[in-house]
């Protein structure tokens, strides 16, 4: 079986590896990478937990193969932090109590991450659309939901004020 | 635990030719990928696990664009249904049935990837996509060693998880007719609402083009009650010609439960299916026939 040789970009740095034609993205980014903070779930399309943001979309890494994201601009849970200074979301998911177990959050934040990145203002439905594909089995909605309100408040003060 | 799957090569071709080069090469073993939605989910003895050996991604053939043309709207075979869905004349009252079965569809992180080319040639009985595009009669632009050939969508499904596509040949592109003038469409569907992500248990979509108080062109598509989403034509033929009145549009949904041919399955009893059909494409009427007033 030929490897095949890809190029991502994940969280800012470069990366170049050969990859076997089934290799999935999200074996990758947690086991080649090491970066675990991507979690899976399901495998099947069906949790949420290995979302992460690629080229701006949120997409399911569990779901691609790496030699799909070839040359892609990949950002996971590790890139959202800035130096000790934790994500507005990351900061709202903590202080709206939206985190229990933890297992769904990275797969929250980063689907949030990308609503927010391309509707700096969303409404509560927009925020339930782009959380539909991820599953929590301890906090339940309304918490999420309500730290994603916050955290976009927050960011547009931010690049308001 | 990190899961290979069983794949033996990745091609990427670069233009049509190469990908049929590659697809002739292989025959068989070679399988067409899109986003990889339904390929990628596989579970041991489940319906991907007999999956071509060799991947030709078409992904980067220029093959995602969304354009008018002088005879309808063309839909690249790469094109995600997320921007499929975001195509400014879709949201216009005649393609409401395509923007509703858009919405439908999983979830906006699955859509950012998924195609409708993908959902069309997987030629699942429940494709949420398949209703629409039966609805507008659509075009499937195909290609193969022998050149370019069209196949009417009414044509293309062969039985479920088969489409008319011969092993060397490709989808290229879908191409939806623009819209006669007063015509209304819908799309509905019913799942389980347990989840976002929940198929069909039934989906219909319907099209209605009027001539002065009559119907002219009537269009009743079903899918997840047979082995292939499909035109009910008896329960058309029942409002082609006469006026939609509450009695005839009865008849027709009516004529559309008894051309369906539900299975029983853990999800929900054939009986039900079939009740569910009638309910969904009178609704779906209603839905056409107050859009093309409105
Ligand atoms: C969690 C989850 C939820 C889902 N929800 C829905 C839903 O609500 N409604 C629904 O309809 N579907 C749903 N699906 C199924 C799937 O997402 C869709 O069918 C999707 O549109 C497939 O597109 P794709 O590009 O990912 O296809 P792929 O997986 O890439 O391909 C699908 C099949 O089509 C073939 N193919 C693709 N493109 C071509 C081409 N150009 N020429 C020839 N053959 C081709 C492939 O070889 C393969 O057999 C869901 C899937 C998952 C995992
Ligand atoms: S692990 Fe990817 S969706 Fe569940
Ligand atoms: S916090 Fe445990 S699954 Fe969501």
């Amino acid at each position: 079986m030929k490897k095949i040789d890809i190029t991502l970009t994940v969280n800012g740095e470069p990366h170049e590896m050969a990859v076997a034609p089934g290799e999935r993205l999200v074996d990758v980014l947690r086991e080649r990478l090491g970066l675990t903070g991507t979690k899976e779930g399901c495998g099947e399309g069906e949790c949420g937990a290995c979302t992460i943001n690629m080229d701006g979309q949120a997409v399911l890494s569990c779901l691609m193969l790496a030699v799909q994201a070839d040359g892609a601009t990949i950002l996971t849970i590790e890139g959202l932090q800035k130096g000790a200074d934790l994500h507005p979301l990351q900061e709202a998911f903590i202080s709206e109590s939206a985190v229990q177990c933890g297992y769904c959050t990275p797969g929250m934040i980063m689907a949030s991450d990308a609503l927010i990145r391309n509707t700096p203002s969303p409404t509560q439905g927009m925020i339930r659309d782009a959380l539909a594909n991820n599953i929590c089995r301890c906090t339940g909605y309304d918490r999420p939901v309500k730290a994603v309100l916050k955290a976009a408040s927050h960011m547009k003060e931010r690049t308001n004020g | 635990m990190s899961v290979a799957l069983k794949f033996e090569g990745y091609h990427r071709p670069g233009n049509v030719d190469q990908a049929l080069e590659v697809l002739t090469e292989y025959g068989n073993n070679a399988q067409v990928i899109a986003g990889g939605t339904d390929i990628l989910p596989q579970r041991p003895g489940g319906k991907n696990a007999g999956n071509g050996k060799h991947l030709v991604d078409i992904a980067h053939m220029g093959l995602d664009y969304i354009k008018e043309g002088k005879d309808g709207i063309h839909i690249g075979a790469a094109a995600t249904i997320n921007r499929i869905g975001a195509f400014p004349l879709f949201s216009s009252s005649p393609y409401l049935a395509l923007s509703e079965a858009v919405a439908c569809h999983s979830t906006q992180t699955i859509r950012n990837r998924a195609t409708m080319g993908g959902n069309v040639c997987n030629a699942s009985p429940c494709a949420d996509l398949a209703l629409p595009l039966l609805a507008f009669d659509v075009r499937l632009m195909v290609t193969g060693p022998g050149g370019n050939r069209q196949i009417p969508i009414q044509d293309f499904y062969m039985g479920t998880n088969l489409c008319a596509l011969d092993s060397n040949e490709m989808l290229l592109e879908i191409c939806i007719p623009f819209c006669e003038e007063k015509t209304g469409t819908a799309f509905l569907k019913l799942g389980r609402q347990q989840t976002a992500i929940d198929m069909a248990l039934v989906n219909v979509a319907t099209s209605l083009t009027m001539k002065g108080q009559c119907c002219n062109t009537v269009r009743i598509a079903l899918g997840s009650v047979g082995p292939v989403p499909f035109r009910a034509t008896t329960a058309e033929a029942i409002l082609a010609g006469n006026r939609p009145d509450k009695e005839t549009i009865h008849q027709a949904a009516k004529a559309a439960a008894d051309a369906s041919a539900p299975i029983d399955d853990i999800r929900a009893t054939a009986a039900y299916r079939k009740k569910m059909v009638a309910i969904l494409v009178r609704q779906a009427l209603e839905n056409s026939l107050r859009r093309y007033k409105s």
